[in-house]
């Protein structure tokens, strides 16, 4: 799906999977691959800040565990989704 | 160490009295590398004797009135610029029921928001909360601001024709940025930061460079006490040979020097290394080298202590091992940095609820503030600030652990043993002076005139701004 060379450390991207929005992490901490949207509005998560193992929304702000999509601060109350992510031979791989 | 019976008699001038025993600036004189002018001064002045009136901690007016009067008017610090390093990071500061959102609107300049829409009020972030926006969206009806605070956007503005977004900016508190800490201010007739602290504390804490260091722990836990007795247990070193009996053996307690600076800063310095004059005879130099406590011990590595040489003293011992020890651990130059900046205790507080300790052993920055919802009870912050590896790359600063109530500050990941006992010490004792200045017949705190100097002098700053009228965040003045 994805070269894992292309992503380096500290960097995100999000991208189409099975028509879901998904988006790759790689943290310090690890890989992950979460859902791009939102629990809150539906807003696109890719473009919030990625720090501690967390994902801030940019648009009103909520924080949310990469590693289990646990929603950390309102206004967001519920989860975002989470995928299994493995790396084969330098490739990102994840099931959805 | 000598012992000379000097400084005690009884007909000094009220507050000239001193710990007869060797002074701290006759320590510090002895040490190898001289250490500058700021350790090598003393600015005491006596303030009185009288008793401070303690409706100031039990009353829920007092409190009340302090929101209004005093937190209104005085710079606080809100974060660490390294807490928000690019364009659009923010940080969500909390005072009281007071929020501000910090954030960094160009690379020069940072900006403090009142956390609030101005259309029905929700905040635009959360309390805690921190991050990186490309515009502030209220979650109600989505009004929106820019990072620069002027208005984006008003959902379906036909029907607000009265309102003209060029006067609906996001209100500010002012900021001023020193030694890599935002502070802020609500009060726009506010004195300036510089003045407000005042020109020897300024080069004091210019002098410091604390810009360079990144916070590499921060923990918080809230106690059972007002604001203030929390603060005014970290003001003198009085009570370090009961509260803190094991750390007696190698510090200078009774014998540490206090001096205040114009009316927000004061300080103490309690020298380490040396013996506490309440043990003379007791304890050996090796002893005092035996059992000093570091702040962060991890840089000593598991190597335990060796053997004083013939005739070398604990505290000449120290400074030559934490030199080394330190330059390893931090990857940092510190050749030209004195004994005593490598040693000593430097506590500095400014009004009205920020400590810093620009030491190398013991780096902390502390910070207090009120529980918004009880007066009899405050939440307590500790960082400690590391310097910048060499290389010069920023470690990420550390993200906040906050203690459960009955936790101890050696549960936190990261805290050195030894150091989070001491603060569990001092902090066991907070409930218990809470409760008994409730239940006394004595409606007032007695003070020594020298050791307890920086509480009278913390008070009186209290008093000044309870004596002023009340004075609330007005919008229309808080804009641009
Ligand atoms: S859409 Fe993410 S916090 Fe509102
Ligand atoms: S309260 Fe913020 S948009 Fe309505
Ligand atoms: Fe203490």
């Amino acid at each position: 799906m994805l070269e894992a060379a292309e992503l380096p450390e500290a960097q995100k991207k999000a991208i189409e999977v099975s028509g879901k929005s998904v988006l790759i992490c790689h943290a310090p901490q690890g890989w992950f691959a979460v859902s791009n949207i939102c629990s809150h509005a539906n807003e696109k998560l890719e473009c919030g800040r990625m720090k501690h193992g967390i994902i801030v929304c940019p648009v009103h702000g909520a924080r949310f565990k990469l590693e289990t999509g646990e929603a950390m601060s309102a206004p967001a109350s519920k989860p975002i989704e989470t995928f299994e992510l493995r790396i084969v031979d330098g490739w990102v791989e994840v099931r959805v | 160490m000598n012992y000379q019976d000097r400084k005690t008699d009884k007909d000094l001038k009220a507050g000239a009295a001193r710990c007869p025993a060797i002074s701290t600036q006759d320590i510090i004189a002895q040490d190898k590398v001289q250490a500058p002018g700021w350790v090598r001064s003393e600015s005491y002045e006596y303030l009185g004797s009288e008793d401070i009136d303690t409706a100031r901690y039990i009353d829920p007016a007092f409190a009340k009135e302090e929101y209004d009067r005093l937190w209104t008017r005085t710079w606080q610090f809100a974060c660490r610029e390294e807490n928000i390093p690019g364009v659009g990071d923010y940080y969500v500061y909390d005072l009281g029921s007071y929020s501000f959102i910090v954030t960094r609107v160009s690379k020069d300049e940072v900006k403090a928001y009142y956390n609030a829409c101005l259309h029905r009020g929700t905040k635009l972030r959360a309390s805690g909360t921190d991050g990186t926006a490309s515009e502030f969206k209220c979650s109600f009806h989505g009004w929106s601001w820019n990072v620069d605070g002027s208005n984006k956007s008003v959902t379906c503005p036909w029907d607000f024709p009265h309102v003209n977004r060029d006067e609906y900016k996001l209100p500010e508190a002012r900021v001023a940025l020193l030694g890599g800490f935002v502070f802020i201010n609500m009060d726009p007739d506010a004195p300036s930061l510089e003045d407000y602290i005042g020109p020897e504390a300024l080069a004091h804490i210019k002098a410091w460079k604390l810009e360079d260091r990144y916070v590499a722990l921060h923990v918080g836990r809230r106690f059972q006490c007002n604001w203030k007795l929390n603060i005014e247990a970290f003001q003198e070193a009085y009570h370090v040979i009961q509260t803190h009996p094991q750390v007696a053996p190698s510090n200078g307690d009774a014998n540490s020097q206090y001096d205040t600076y114009g009316e927000h800063v004061n300080r103490f310095i309690s020298t380490l290394g040396v013996v506490s004059p309440h043990l003379y005879g007791k304890v050996s130099e090796q002893d005092v080298f035996d059992q000093f406590t570091l702040g962060d011990s991890s840089a000593l590595g598991g190597g335990g202590k060796p053997q004083l040489k013939e005739g070398e003293t604990a505290r000449e011992a120290m400074a030559v091992m934490f030199r080394g020890m330190f330059e390893q651990a931090f990857n940092a130059d510190l050749s030209k940095v004195s004994d005593s900046e490598l040693l000593d205790c430097f506590s500095y507080t400014i009004f009205p609820n920020l400590f810093l300790f620009p030491g190398i052993s013991l780096p902390m920055v502390y910070r207090f503030r009120p529980d918004p919802k009880d007066h009899r009870a405050s939440i307590f912050e500790v960082l400690f600030l590391r310097p910048v590896p060499k290389d010069g790359k920023r470690p990420e600063p550390a993200e906040p652990i906050m203690l459960g109530d009955n936790q101890s500050f050696t549960e936190a990941e990261g805290m050195d043993p030894g150091f989070g006992a001491i603060m569990d010490q001092d902090t066991e004792n907070l409930f218990l002076q809470q409760e008994g200045l409730e239940a006394s017949a004595k409606h007032g705190l007695t003070l020594g005139d020298y050791q307890e100097i920086r509480v009278r002098h913390f008070e009186k700053a209290v008093d000044k701004y309870m004596a002023m009228p009340p004075k609330r965040p007005d919008w229309k003045r808080a804009q641009p």
